[in-house]
């Protein structure tokens, strides 16, 4: 069988089973001005650094309490496992945030058809670097993210060793101190309870 | 070809893919950082001299699974979410209340959400009303790519991962169990018990197994 033939079988499955969950859908109309224009806002502002936020405040908000209810592990396991997540969680946020915007606001500046170039700019030259062919655009901010990403993906190879997995193990060995204290001092509690 | 034609061409590659799509940049480039995130957990395992070459055998190919989860499971849910909210504004379903207006009063109102019904192709919109379908339309895609990816990095994954691990964890305690005989210990009420790896044991053996091996995602 051709990969072809294949493909399409696929693809026309995928397209009967959304098409499938699509009709269970209701019908939706957005009349009021002000819901229009958050969803427009949402499809131009969010882009991939507040997707990665929105995605990192939501995993603070799950997945801690995912690892704490594992009851397939011991306590200890699950009480370490959730302090790591959440290490994992604040340094892979951070910088993946921070590089994301970067990347975007480095590309955003050199990312200019020649006619929109002023006088006043400084490195002419380099102003277009990144810009796609004349024409083919008329609105650049979509591309300009999509690129800055792009690019930001591939510098976060390099900060995932350099900056990611220290900083979550510093992290981590924060929270488990902070849990071990947390243990001593109710074990001592309890000593202190039964002596008494 | 040129340098300069090559770069061309790949920004003109990007500005026809995602110029005009912002959801699925999202879920294209979601999908490249897991695969950059779990090349650079790969790269991490090959260059850990501490990891004897057996362990590697068997790590390396580990992580890739673990990758495969992450991969699929994001692509498979966040696509998904994606599919269906486009083919919801495209059939015209889901749509702004001027649009639907407009398309209600020129007698296509019995058409929407049915199959096969091309808001942007049959509706015959005027520029302003196509301008604000497209912005809606922007929107509906980040959002469900959002949701998407929420239920799927959040939800899904880390459960999966969770009983996937839980399984490792028995197993490489039952691995420690054999390479460590049973001792019988004698203890001071002269009972027999064997002596068990306990959790600290296991973790300390898997964090020098796994030093330098983070599941971090880009």
């Amino acid at each position: 069988m051709a990969i072809s033939s294949i493909t399409n079988r696929i693809s026309c499955v995928s397209n009967s089973v959304t098409q499938g969950i699509a009709n269970v859908i209701p019908k939706l109309t957005v009349k009021g001005e002000k819901a229009n224009k958050a969803i427009s806002w949402i499809g131009e502002q969010i882009s991939s650094p507040e997707n990665r936020l929105i995605l990192g405040v939501s995993a603070l908000m799950s997945q801690p309490f995912i690892d704490l209810y594992n009851k397939k592990v011991d306590e200890d396991t699950r009480k370490v496992s959730a302090a790591r997540t959440v290490a994992k969680i604040i340094a892979g946020t951070l910088t993946g945030v921070l590089i994301r915007s970067g990347c975007i606001h480095a590309i955003d500046a050199f990312t200019k058809y020649p006619s929109q170039i002023t006088p006043d700019m400084k490195f002419k030259k380099l102003r277009s670097l990144f810009a796609p062919s004349e024409g083919l655009l008329n609105d650049l901010s979509y591309y300009k993210k999509s690129l800055g990403t792009i690019i930001s993906l591939f510098v976060m190879v390099f900060t995932n060793f350099l900056i990611d997995a220290p900083l979550t193990k510093f992290l981590t060995n924060k929270f488990v101190d902070r849990i071990n204290e947390k243990k001593q001092a109710a074990n001592k509690q309890t000593k202190e309870a039964s002596n008494e | 070809m040129s340098n300069a034609s090559l770069f061309m061409n790949f920004k003109n590659l990007i500005a026809k893919h995602y110029g005009d799509n912002p959801g699925r940049m999202l879920i294209h480039t979601g999908v490249i950082g897991w695969i950059l995130s779990a090349a650079a957990q790969v790269m991490a395992i090959a260059i850990n001299d501490k990891i004897p070459k057996e362990q590697k055998m068997f790590l390396i190919p580990q992580e890739m699974a673990d990758a495969a989860v992450n991969i699929v499971s994001f692509y498979a849910v966040t696509q998904t979410f994606a599919s269906v909210a486009g083919k919801l504004v495209k059939t015209g379903k889901w749509l702004p209340g001027s649009v639907r207006a407009f398309l209600e009063k020129n007698g296509l109102g019995a058409k929407l959400g049915k199959k096969g019904f091309n808001v942007k192709v049959d509706g015959n919109l005027t520029d302003e009303l196509a301008k604000q379908y497209d912005k809606f339309n922007n929107g509906i895609d980040v959002i469900a790519t959002t949701i998407g990816s929420i239920l799927s990095c959040n939800i899904i994954t880390p459960l999966v991962r969770n009983e996937i691990a839980a399984d490792r964890q028995k197993k490489a305690i039952s691995k420690m169990n054999a390479k460590n005989p049973v001792k019988p210990v004698e203890n001071n009420t002269n009972m027999m018990y064997i002596k068990k790896p306990s959790m600290k044991d296991f973790q300390t053996y898997s964090s020098n197994i796994y030093s330098g091996s983070s599941s971090l995602k880009i």
